[in-house]
Order: C-alpha cells, then structure tokens, then sequence
C-alpha cells in the first residue's frame, strides 16, 4: 500500500517531461537537488518507507492478527482515556467551550496523550537508533540522516491511526470538527522537526555515552508529570504557568488544544519560538553528526 | 571500475567511551592510534579481477568496509563507477526474524534496488539461491551455507559494477561454491570489477589477473598474481619463522636441579650430514653430558614433537634397559641413533635426564625444542600420515585359502 502511494507521489506522470517546471529551475532547487546529504537521504527513501512498513506490519507476521495488532494499541489507548476518566472518574472541566462536560476531561486528555506518545516514542526510540541498528550500519552504508525517518514515520502513523479514532468518537459525541483541524498537520511537521532535531543529537551522544540512553528514559518520564498532560494547566503555581511557555511539550500539546477544542489558532509567540528552537536544533544536530559521522561508524 | 587514491584509515583508541566524544567535539587528541590502512592507491578495471592477500590485520576487512561504505577513510578517494556489492563476511544486515523472502526485499533495498528492479529480479535470485520452500521460512532456521547461498543470490542479482567476495564464498559447499565461481566469471566477462579477498591461493592463481599484497596496512606488492602469491608466502613464512623465534625464546633455558646437564647438542642425518634429511633416513643425536655431581642410574629421555607441538615418538635409556652412571665432574658423550620414517615438516626434540622410569621423581635436566630438524622427501615410498609403518605386498594364487580359512 506504502509503495502505491509512494508511486503515486513521486513517480512522474507520462508524458510530463517535455518541459521543465520552474520550479526546478530556481536555485533553491537545484541546491536541493545537488547536496549530497539530501541526495543520500532521498536515495534511502525507498529502504526506509520498507523499514516503516516491516515495524508495522512485518513485525506482526506470524501472528494471528497480523497487522492488526498496529491499530490495537492506539485504540485501547482512546477507549480507556473515555471510559476510565469519563464515566468512572467523571472529572468536569470547565471553560473549554463545549457543553458535554462529561467527556471534556477525555478529549483534554486525548489531545495531550496522542501528541506526548508520538513525540516520547519517537524521540525515545531516535535516541537509541543507531544502537539498535547497528546490525545495518555496520554491515551496509545506509544514510545516517535518513534512518530516524522511519521512527518519525512510523509513529506518524500510529498517530494518525489515533487520531482516526478520536475523530470517531467525537463524532460520536457530537463534539464539532472545525476547519482549524486544518491546521494539525502543519503544528505536527513542527513536532516532527523538534524531535528528529534533538533525536538526532541525542543519538550521537548516545553511540559515545551510554547513560544518555538511560538519561532519556528519566528525563522522559519526569517531562510527562511536568507537562500539563493529564491535569490542567491551572493547578500550577503562577511562575511555573509563566515558565511553562519555555516547554516544547506544552507549547505542542497546547498547540493541539487550542485547534480541537478550543477552535482557534495557537498563540504566536510560543510556536513561533519553538519553531526557531526546532531549527536551531537541528542545526545543532546535523553538525554534530557531520563532525562525528567517521568515528562514529568505527565506533558502532 | 574501482579507482582508489591515497586511502588512510586510523583507528583511535580510548581509554575511556567520554573520551571519544570529547575528542570529536573538539578536535583535541585523546587517544592513541592504530593506522590501518596506509596510502593506499589501486585500480580494478572493468573485466579485472584483483585478489587481496595478506595476513590476518593487515588491513584487508578494513578496505572492505571502506569500500562499501561503511566505514569512511581518514583521507583519500574512492571512486566507483556504479553499485558495489559483495559477499562478505561482515555480512549483509540480513534480519533473522524475517523471512528469506522478505530479506531479500529489505536487503536489495538496501543495496539501493528500486522496486522495480526487485520485482523483476526476485524470481531468479530464489531460483539462484535453490533455497525452494525455506524462502517463506525466517532467516534463523537457515544453516549458514544456505544463509551465504541467499546471501551471494541478492548481491551478484543487483546488477552490480564491482563486487567484493571474501572467505565467505568458502561457507558454501563445494557444488555451489563453484556456481559461484561461474557466476563470478560471467560478471567478470560482463565487464564488472571483482576484488577477491582470499586466503586460498590456489583461488587466487585461478581466479585473479593480478593481486595485492597487504602488510601492515600497506601495499607492498601489486602485480601479478602468481607473484603476489609467492610474496605472501615469503611473509609468511616469515611470521613462521618469528613464531618459532618467539617459541624458543618462551621456551629458553633448562630446567631441573641440575647435577647433570646436557652442554652441547647436534642432530645430524647420515646420509645428508645436516639438520634437513630424507624420510626414512637414520637421525644421530650427539649429546655431551656433564656432572657437577656424582649421580647413578640416570635415564636420557627424548621426545620428538612436530610443528604443532603433537608428540610424534618418545623414549628413554630406561625403556632400553640403560642407565648411565656418571662420577662428579666427568664429561660423557651418547649418541642416539634412530630411523625417522616420519612424515615431511618441521620436527623438536624435548632432551631430558631425569632418575629411572619418569622425570616425576627427581628430574636433573629438561629443555624443551632442544634440537631441531627438518624432515624433506622420501628416502623410501611415499605415504602419507605421520609415520611410515613397514608395508608390504605379496600377491596371492587365487585359490590358496585365506588366514581365516587356514585357521578351520
């Protein structure tokens, strides 16, 4: 299926070549196009759309739900965040604009948990990949660059299966769907910059320093309780709730509650700056990769 | 084509994993370095097959892995007109839990195949690799030969320009090791570069239009293989010849309390008058012995051992029924004589004195390698073994009744 649309995307229709595009006539693009990086990366694109593929369906051969079980969890996740914390803990909140108060807390909570899964998995997984793939880059001369794409992909699309369901249920709900919706993606490419950005930049530290692996996991798990994830953000002291703005995870996971619930575009000034930072990051992590890559391989 | 210029590659040794890391970062030098791979420059032209030899860590697993990729040289340019794969023993990232099948799409993708040229090639790579049905079976019930035979299949069905084959290919069995040495032959004759790493080398005379000898990490010979072969052997034979320095040395000195000692010892054949002799011929051990003390009821042991270390023939005075009786300070002379129907190569003798049956007891003298000697040729037949046993052959009339049939 991932090849089909891989196909679809790419491969040139018939009968298109006769003239070139402006676009590829501006410089940008032959830039693009002339990078070795990028031409590595985009080489190593058919391996890792299979790579994706095997971690989500491959994986599963042999078993009796086979792919199945890929849609398993982020569903479980949805139903226990409705039934558990709607009917049996009936948290109401309040001021989020919707007048079924009963499943408020659920859709607070989905919004945050699907967003914080993607990025922890991910990010948690990035940091080990070179680890755990060294069975591959030890043996063939795979793109670097390239090999956290398909953490970031597959997660992406657990994260989409998820939101396929949460769609379900707040329709089910009658909660209304809006056309800042529209607006998810964009919010999630940011996420995906921030996390391939500081992934990458963990991974190398990790190849060097084993307790980074370690470190992670810490530093993930104590992010989610700071994070106002599965409370809200008004629990908190007032500096804390100033200071909350300087949380890449919070600016997403607000990011994300203010286009499904509360129906209006973030604020600027956070994702603005979350957006430099992402960059930022990424600037940090590809010339640490550069100036590391020789002796990393020999080191893996 | 291969085309490499001026290829170094260093190793860096840490005391400590942070180490490294700081080192990366800021370009201070915290570790000591091991060169691997010192200026070196070769050309594999299409059609060409080069063969690599040199001895274990001479730089040869390392050039393999730059020239896949997978590892990035110090300085230096490697060039290569198109896809590179191979069959190698650092192996190819297949993964175990998956199926020969799907394995073979992960892998070709990895080797930079499209799809398309994957779903054209897919059908001959598992007839190629006559895995049949264990196609659908996952990669760890393979035997390693049928995991090579999977292996070779994808990389020679890539449409490679160059290909790199290294001891692996003699994973196989004997049946499709030469399928593989036929295959090879027609990428050769399609035009495709071939490096052959091998320590066979009738392979290498067989196969290669010329080769490189690896020492240290550099090229010390490139040319023709039947040269480059000699070459290698010279090396090591020398390696031999520093082992069996590093032996003797290991081993120097006598041992033992030390009332009678061995001072001078000769091994000589009687025919040949040298150290070197004949299967077959008969062996002289002069030894000169001499008493600080006086002892009674010595027994002179030898012990020839081959180059192995395997003890070939051992004996003692004692087992003959003498012992040698020596007064304080007299100096005796022996000589024993023996026939050695042994097989050609490199032979020690062990020399000991020691009291009655065993050196357990009181052992006055023992060096070990005392002596050596080289067995070459046959005085005799040939035979093969260790050790001749006296053979012969009589022919018989046909009708006369055999042993058993005498016995009734």
């Amino acid at each position: 299926m991932i090849k089909h649309i891989y196909q679809k995307l790419f491969a040139t229709k018939p009968g298109a070549e006769q003239r070139i595009p402006r676009y590829k006539q501006t410089r940008v693009y032959q830039w693009l196009r002339s990078n070795p990086k990028l031409r590595d990366i985009r080489q190593s694109l058919p391996l890792i759309l299979h790579l994706t593929r095997q971690d989500l369906v491959e994986r599963h051969t042999g078993s009796v739900l086979g792919a199945t079980w890929t849609f398993v969890s982020p569903l479980i996740n949805i139903l226990v965040f409705v039934l558990v914390f709607s009917s049996i803990m009936g948290a109401k909140l309040e001021g989020f604009g919707a007048e079924i108060d009963k499943y408020a807390y659920s859709i607070y909570l989905i919004c945050g948990m699907l967003a914080w899964i993607a990025f922890a998995n991910s990010l948690g997984r990035i940091t080990n990949l070179f680890k755990d793939q060294s069975h591959l880059v030890t043996k063939v001369n795979v793109s670097l660059l390239a090999l956290p794409l398909s953490v970031l992909l597959t997660e992406t699309v657990v994260y989409v299966i998820g939101m396929v369901f949460f769609i379900g249920f707040l329709l089910l709900v009658d909660f209304p769907l809006s056309a800042y919706w529209l607006f998810i993606p964009v919010i999630y490419a940011l996420q995906c910059l921030f996390v391939y950005a500081l992934g990458v930049t963990l991974a190398v530290l990790a190849v060097y320093l084993k307790d980074i692996k370690e470190v992670v996991t810490v530093v993930l798990q104590v992010w989610f309780w700071v994070t106002p994830i599965v409370y809200v953000m008004e629990i908190l002291p007032g500096w804390v709730q100033r200071g909350m703005q300087f949380n890449p995870a919070y600016v997403l996971v607000d990011a994300y509650r203010s286009l499904i619930m509360r129906q209006q575009l973030p604020d600027f000034l956070p994702i603005t700056l979350f957006a430099i930072a992402a960059f930022g990051l990424l600037a940090l992590g590809l010339w640490l990769l550069g100036r590391t890559e020789r002796d990393l391989r020999d080191c893996l | 084509m291969i085309d490499i210029q001026g290829l170094n590659k260093t190793f860096k040794l840490f005391h400590r994993p942070a180490d490294r890391l700081r080192e990366a970062i800021t370009g201070r030098v915290r570790h000591e370095s091991y060169h691997a791979l010192k200026d070196i420059s070769f050309q594999v032209a299409p059609g060409e097959v080069l063969g690599v030899l040199g001895r274990n860590g001479a730089g040869k697993s390392t050039l393999l892995k730059l020239l896949t990729g997978v590892l990035m040289p110090d300085s230096g340019q490697i060039n290569i007109d198109g896809r590179i794969t191979g069959l190698l023993e650092l192996g190819t990232g297949f993964n175990p839990e998956l199926t020969g099948l799907q394995n073979i799409t992960a892998n070709g993708l990895m080797l930079g195949m499209s799809h398309e040229e994957l779903d054209n090639r897919r059908q001959e790579i598992i007839e190629f690799s006559e895995l049949g049905n264990y196609i659908q079976e996952p990669l760890r019930t393979y035997s390693s030969g049928m995991t090579m035979r999977l292996a070779f299949s994808i990389a020679i069905h890539a449409e490679p320009r160059c290909f790199l084959v290294d001891e692996a290919l003699s994973v196989g069995d004997g049946y499709f090791q030469q399928k593989c040495m036929k295959r090879i032959r027609e990428f050769k004759e399609s035009g495709g570069s071939i490096l052959f790493v091998s320590h066979d080398l009738n392979a290498v005379k067989m196969l290669c239009d010329r080769a490189l000898v690896l020492e240290d990490g550099s090229v010390v010979f490139d040319g023709d293989a039947d040269i480059a072969v000699n070459r290698y052997n010279r090396i090591m034979a020398r390696q031999a010849e520093e082992e069996e320095g590093r032996h003797l040395g290991r081993q120097h000195g006598a041992y033992g309390t030390g009332e009678v000692a061995v001072t001078t010892g000769s091994v000589a054949g009687q025919e040949s008058h040298s150290a070197t002799i004949s299967s077959g011929e008969m062996l002289d051990i002069d030894l000169t012995l001499s008493a600080h003390q006086a002892v009674g009821d010595i027994t002179l042991g030898i012990m020839v051992r081959d180059r192995f270390g395997q003890d070939i023939f051992g004996a003692n005075s004692f087992q003959l029924g003498q012992t040698l009786n020596l007064a304080e300070g007299s100096v005796q002379r022996v000589r024993l004589s023996l026939q050695a129907d042994i097989a050609p190569g490199k032979y020690t003798i062990t020399i000991g004195l020691h009291s009655r049956e065993h050196h357990l007891e009181a052992c006055y003298w023992w060096y070990d390698s005392y002596l050596q000697f080289e067995v070459a040729g046959f005085k005799q037949h040939l035979f093969s073994g260790v050790c001749r046993l006296p053979l012969t052959l009589e022919t018989l009339p046909a009708e006369s009744p055999s042993p058993a049939q005498q016995l009734e």
